[in-house]
């Protein structure tokens, strides 16, 4: 099964990074977070309830909305984090792209590990510019917001296509669906990667990575 | 055809679920939208026990007076209407001028519709999808932003719920439209979307009557700013008193003036009426004299008029209230907005700076408007000191503002009387 693929381009600073992908992230991690289950019985089940927070970002012109989840918060900005590190760290403009992937899981034969299945991949590709003065700063801070608003949009336009989701699994299967590790909402499964590459150095290894990752992906 | 068939197939449960679906899905958008424009950030908490409370799976709180007029607007249902629901959104000067910045609008088209969709479970996991649409999209139209930034002092957003098609006319030339979301149901497509202004200058048009005083809106104009005009016309004070006080405006009201035979003090007929019409390329510096007496009349009546166009706008639309919900409290930020209104640009001489006559009705205005005792006006100043004391007294008169206005309806009055 192929899975849907989205990206999106940002040119952002580099203390803009965290907040850009973070923004990003949370509407779509929002968009495919329910509430809680919980079963009754089987094939009967009561859903919790979705509490919304509004983010201001303090780099760029922008507010968004995410999950009330402390702890969904606290894992996605650790992704988000160590890929801004990553991407920071490079001496000179670098670029990089992180991905957030939602996937299920599919049972396999003992001793193997269940195979996990993407379905929609959501990728943001950045590219970091360096800025020499706070009017430059000023102006890249509305520019981020309104591509920022661009993306937003876009992601409000894909959820409402009501393409393939995976089915409402019934009690025993809710893990190969859900990530039910959260207290207070339920994603679906999802895993965040990233690459990160300098100015021009897209080694040998960063090329096999890639094409590894991609025939996984497939 | 094809909808009637869907019709005639769709049960009677059905039927009915989606009805109750659309009319919730439209009260919580128009919360949604109208809780998004408040100028505060939202923050609800998740409820992972509980359940059967919360529609949607949300947890949007409901805003008994938003959930009021949305109920009052949609009367019926919105799949039978045919008609889409609309929140508007329109911000608001002190001044009075407004501008539409949005209009969200909600509708079934029935044309477009999927029988085989289950209303139960699909339709309404979509609306739940369709709504965090929504809560994503409302915090990133340009309105959004405005609406962080509101005060009573410079602006205040107001929202308006109707049914019928979207009034787009005043959105200005090149506004903005954008789908939110749709989702087909038994009986048509749900669609939402949002249609903004993109240019975002304020064109000066004043709802309520002109005939107030000192409505301006180019206080901020270099040329005209009191600021300016005060510095440029701080050594003709000394005549300009004497021009325009009547003493008997204040006789009865307080305490007597001035000695009878004081022939030095020339009386013109209309109390303060220099202070009234700015003398200097002011838009009204040709109002006659003789309308003075009228205009103050109207400064009184002004706020009456202005509540009274808020009740009458009560009717469809409302302003939003800045924090919770209640009434009182949307009602008092208005009557803060009409009262700032009226004395934006009194444009106050200083009618004691010289070494005139006139030292008494100087004791007289330092009690009236509490400014704290100058030694200047009892020792004869240099023209720099002059001017640096009659900034200060002036700075105080625009603090003391209010009571500023109190004396002058007061003077009014009297001068009606007379």
């Amino acid at each position: 099964m192929n899975a849907r693929s989205q990206t999106f381009e940002l040119t952002v600073e580099g203390r803009q990074v965290d907040e850009a992908v973070a923004s990003l992230f949370h509407t779509v991690l929002f968009h495919r977070s329910l509430g809680k289950f919980h079963y009754k019985q089987e094939g009967s089940y009561s859903v919790g309830t979705v509490g919304y927070t509004d983010v201001d970002c303090d780099f760029i012109d922008f507010t968004y909305v995410c999950c009330s989840s402390e702890s969904l918060d606290r894992n996605l900005k650790k992704e988000i984090s160590e890929f801004s590190e990553a991407l920071r760290g490079n001496d000179g403009p670098g670029s990089g792209q992180i991905s957030l992937e939602f996937f299920q899981k599919k049972k396999n034969r003992w001793p193997f590990q269940p195979e996990c299945i993407p379905w929609e991949v959501w990728t943001v590709r950045l590219e970091l510019i360096k800025l020499n003065n706070e009017h430059e700063r000023q102006v890249c801070r509305e520019k981020v917001g309104d591509m920022l608003t661009e993306k937003i949009l876009y992601i409000a336009e894909v959820m409402n296509r009501h393409e393939y989701v995976p089915k409402m699994p019934n009690q025993s299967e809710l893990d190969l669906i859900f990530d039910t590790s959260y207290p207070d909402v339920q994603p679906y499964l999802f895993k965040v990667s990233f690459t990160t590459s300098g100015p021009s150095n897209t080694s040998v290894g960063t090329t096999m990575k890639k094409l590894i990752k991609e025939t996984l992906s497939l | 055809m094809v909808m009637k068939m869907a019709t005639v197939r769709l049960t009677c449960q059905d039927k009915k679920d989606l009805e109750k679906f659309t009319k919730f899905l439209a009260l919580k958008a128009a919360q949604i939208i109208v809780q998004s424009r408040l100028g505060e950030k939202v923050q609800s908490k998740c409820k992972p026990h509980l359940s059967g409370t919360d529609w949607f799976n949300l947890a949007i709180q409901d805003l008994p007076e938003v959930h009021a007029e949305t109920k009052k607007a949609l009367c019926g249902d919105l799949v039978n209407a045919h008609l889409p629901m609309c929140v508007e959104i329109s911000l608001r000067t002190v001044e009075g001028d407004t501008m539409m910045l949005e209009t969200w609008s909600l509708g079934v088209l029935p044309d477009q519709c999927d029988p085989s969709v289950r209303v139960t479970y699909t339709v309404y996991n979509r609306m739940c999808v369709l709504l965090k649409s929504l809560l994503s999209v409302t915090r990133v139209t340009p309105a959004y932003k405005l609406s962080r930034r509101q005060g009573p002092d410079s602006y205040v957003i107001c929202y308006r719920i109707y049914m019928g098609e979207p009034q787009l006319h005043n959105l200005g030339e090149g506004y903005n439209q954008v789908r939110v979301g749709q989702l087909c149901t038994p009986v048509g497509t749900i669609q939402l979307s949002v249609s903004f202004r993109t240019k975002m200058t304020i064109s000066p048009q004043h709802t309520g009557k002109d005939t107030s005083i000192m409505l301006k809106s180019d206080h901020f104009h270099p040329d005209l700013s009191p600021r300016h005009m005060r510095y440029q016309q701080s050594e003709e004070n000394n005549t300009s008193l004497t021009e325009t006080i009547k003493i008997g405006a204040f006789a009865d009201n307080v305490k007597p003036l001035t000695q009878p035979g004081e022939s030095d003090l020339v009386m013109p007929n209309i109390p303060f009426s220099s202070l009234l019409t700015p003398q200097h390329q002011s838009p009204r510096q040709h109002t006659p004299p003789q309308q003075a007496p009228s205009q103050p009349s109207s400064v009184v009546t002004n706020p009456e008029t202005g509540s009274g166009e808020e009740a009458e706008d009560d009717g469809n639309g409302n302003a939003t209230p800045r924090c919770a919900s209640a009434a009182d409290s949307r009602r008092s930020s208005c009557s803060m907005v009409s009262a700032n209104e009226d004395f934006i640009m009194v444009d106050l001489k200083t009618p004691f700076a010289g070494n005139n006559a006139n030292s008494d009705l100087g004791a007289f205005y330092r009690d009236c408007q509490s400014a704290p005792q100058l030694k200047t006006f009892s020792e004869q100043p240099t023209l720099a000191e002059q001017v640096e004391d009659i900034t200060k007294t002036l700075e105080a008169f625009e603090s003391n503002m209010r009571e500023y206005d109190d004396m002058l309806n007061s003077l009014c009055l009297n001068e009606n009387n007379n």
